[in-house]
């Protein structure tokens, strides 16, 4: 058997562009074994509104999703931003064959929300005790980073601080 | 044109032996490089030996994600994971761990159907992989052995006559002064105080904690009363009105519903809505029955990067669209940052919207972080409904 051959393989690309001074352009580029698709957006600052959405999606078993482009400008005035997925879906439908195109949607939105943390993470210093007191700081600006992953977890050296003053307040 | 950030995602199968497919994805984007690899039964789509690799990361922290991957063990990759990878690789170990994982598992799914196709074919050389998945409509994939939490059942009620409270009049007494209006987040909790905004389980599949279990951690904190908002729920005249029995407590109900401009919260408004409303429609249709809709945590994630980075300065966030829909604002949220509060407190003062405050409590250990306190007693959703239209009522800070 010949096991050093790849079965399938798949490969999703997502780049986010200032276009102007206020508007980034998210693209999210799929290609795998049986799929080929792109979906593009245009988000305004400073409310990260979407403002303008294209894409295209080819795929080797799904039926054609027929009014694609009609699916997709249904998202047009969200905005990037938590919560925003239930909003994605529930605009576009929830069909078995948009499944992937209201997913690269989202990556598309998690660009744009990447792009913005990039700037913010610029700011952390490069020593230990620097970048400890940057997190810890951020978690307690933050508060729904807390306990969200293991960086932040309950109980943590980065979160020891936030804890420490929400137990005294609320004892 | 420049680029400002790029994740490139890679995902390879190949097939290891008879039964096992070997999975490898890598993640490397502008912040994070990451990598996993695992293995997975063809038969049955469970994954074995997941391993990752940690190349760039960004807290000091992060590279302890690495030891929860292994919670992942055993998962069925069927369709319907990706709810279950966010809870438990997203939540325990990274979130950027989840997202590589769930592209992992997608390929192993599509990987799964086309060599079961490829069998099909040695039988039936005419088979094209689009019939052949489309008469055994899951490519030989077993059903999801995960299930999310079954939905309650939903009984839309419309409500015929004031809900009269059971409960004595203890707690507080109103007290009316100057001060009373338009002072947002002061911490005290003079006047009647209601927790206008928290979430049960399994009302909403998200919260934790039981009707009966939120409504005794309301009493026992000294709240006056709690405001049951579930997502997209209809909680019974008649179990609602048990429960103030069996409690001797308030307990009034409202509905939080997803729009495309994001959470509302409804007062006087007992219609079953799924799926996304416009809040137009939404608004109309709440107007038609005399009730209230507040703008829940209006700019809830918009100041994750603080308002400097995107420039959303209070004049800009009045005139979002949402505002011209909605009759309140919830100004105090326990569940966004003070700077997301303090921008919600400054768009109602400068549209002169009523305020309220809320925990959005999905568990016990936050019932009445924040509240709102009324002028006078409250006893039924319709002297609430009256409360809120006249505005007699501010967020506070109680726990
Ligand atoms: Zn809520």
């Amino acid at each position: 058997m010949s096991n050093n051959i790849l079965k399938f393989s798949m490969n999703r690309s997502t780049s986010v562009e200032k276009i102007n001074a206020t508007c980034l352009r998210s693209v999210c580029r799929l290609q795998d074994s049986f799929t080929d698709a792109e979906v593009a957006i245009e988000v305004k600052m400073p409310d990260l509104e979407i403002v303008a959405i294209s894409g295209h999606l080819q795929h080797v078993y799904n039926d054609e999703v027929k009014n694609l482009d009609e699916r997709l400008q249904k998202v047009i005035g969200i905005r990037v931003g938590s919560g925003m997925l239930k909003i994605i879906k529930g605009l576009m439908g929830e069909d078995k064959n948009l499944e992937q195109l209201v997913y690269m949607v989202e990556e598309c939105c998690h660009g744009v929300i990447l792009t913005l943390t990039k700037k913010v993470l610029l700011k952390a210093p490069d020593d230990e005790a620097g970048k400890f007191a940057f997190y810890s700081k951020m978690v307690k600006k933050n508060i729904r980073l807390y306990d969200r992953c293991a960086g932040f977890a309950k109980g943590t050296p980065l979160v020891a601080e936030l804890e420490a003053e929400e137990g005294g307040e609320k004892a | 044109m420049m680029l400002e950030f790029m994740r490139n995602k890679l995902v390879d199968v190949a097939r290891l032996n008879e039964d096992t497919l070997s999975i490898h994805g890598v993640l490397d984007d502008s912040i994070y490089n990451l990598e996993l690899d695992f293995k997975v039964n063809i038969n049955d789509l469970v994954c074995s030996a997941i391993e990752g690799r940690w190349l760039r990361w960004t807290t000091p922290q992060c590279p302890q994600a690495l030891t929860f991957l292994k919670e992942a063990d055993g998962f069925c990759l069927s369709e319907g994971i990706d709810n279950k990878i966010h809870k438990t690789v997203g939540r325990r170990a990274c979130r950027h761990f989840a997202n590589l994982f769930i592209e992992c598992a997608y390929a192993a799914r599509e990987t799964v159907k086309l060599l079961h196709w490829q069998e099909a074919v040695e039988n039936e050389p005419s088979l094209s992989f689009k019939d052949f998945l489309e008469k055994d409509s899951v490519g030989g994939i077993p059903a999801a052995d995960v299930m999310e939490p079954v939905e309650p059942v939903k009984k839309p009620e419309p409500i015929t006559s004031p809900v009269v409270s059971e409960k004595s009049s203890g707690g507080v007494s109103s007290v009316a002064d100057a001060s009373f209006i338009g002072n947002d987040g002061k911490s005290d909790s003079t006047g009647f105080v209601i927790d206008l905004h928290l979430h049960t389980s399994p009302a909403s599949p998200c919260a934790s904690s039981s009707v009966d279990a939120m409504i005794k951690e309301a009493k026992r904190i000294g709240l006056d009363g709690i405001c049951l908002s579930d997502h997209n729920y209809v909680w019974s005249p008649d179990v609602v009105r048990d429960l103030r029995k069996k409690h001797d407590f308030l307990v009034l109900r409202a509905n939080e519903i997803v729009t495309e401009q994001g959470d509302m919260l409804v007062y006087g408004f007992y219609e079953d809505v799924q799926g996304i409303i416009k809040l137009a429609e939404l608004k109309k249709r709440v107007a038609a029955v005399g009730g209230f809709v507040v703008a829940a945590h209006p700019f809830r994630g918009f100041l994750t990067f603080g308002a400097d980075d995107v420039g959303l300065t209070t004049e800009k966030a009045m005139a979002r669209e949402m505002f011209k829909w909605v009759d309140g604002v919830e100004t105090l949220n326990g569940k966004v940052t003070a700077t997301e509060n303090g921008l919600a407190q400054n768009v109602a003062k400068g549209l002169a919207l009523t305020a309220t405050g809320g925990s959005d409590a999905h568990d016990i250990s936050t019932v009445g972080t924040y509240a709102t306190t009324f002028e006078h007693e409250i006893n039924s959703e319709e002297e609430l409904l009256s409360a809120l239209k006249e505005g007699k009522c501010r967020p506070v800070t109680f726990r």
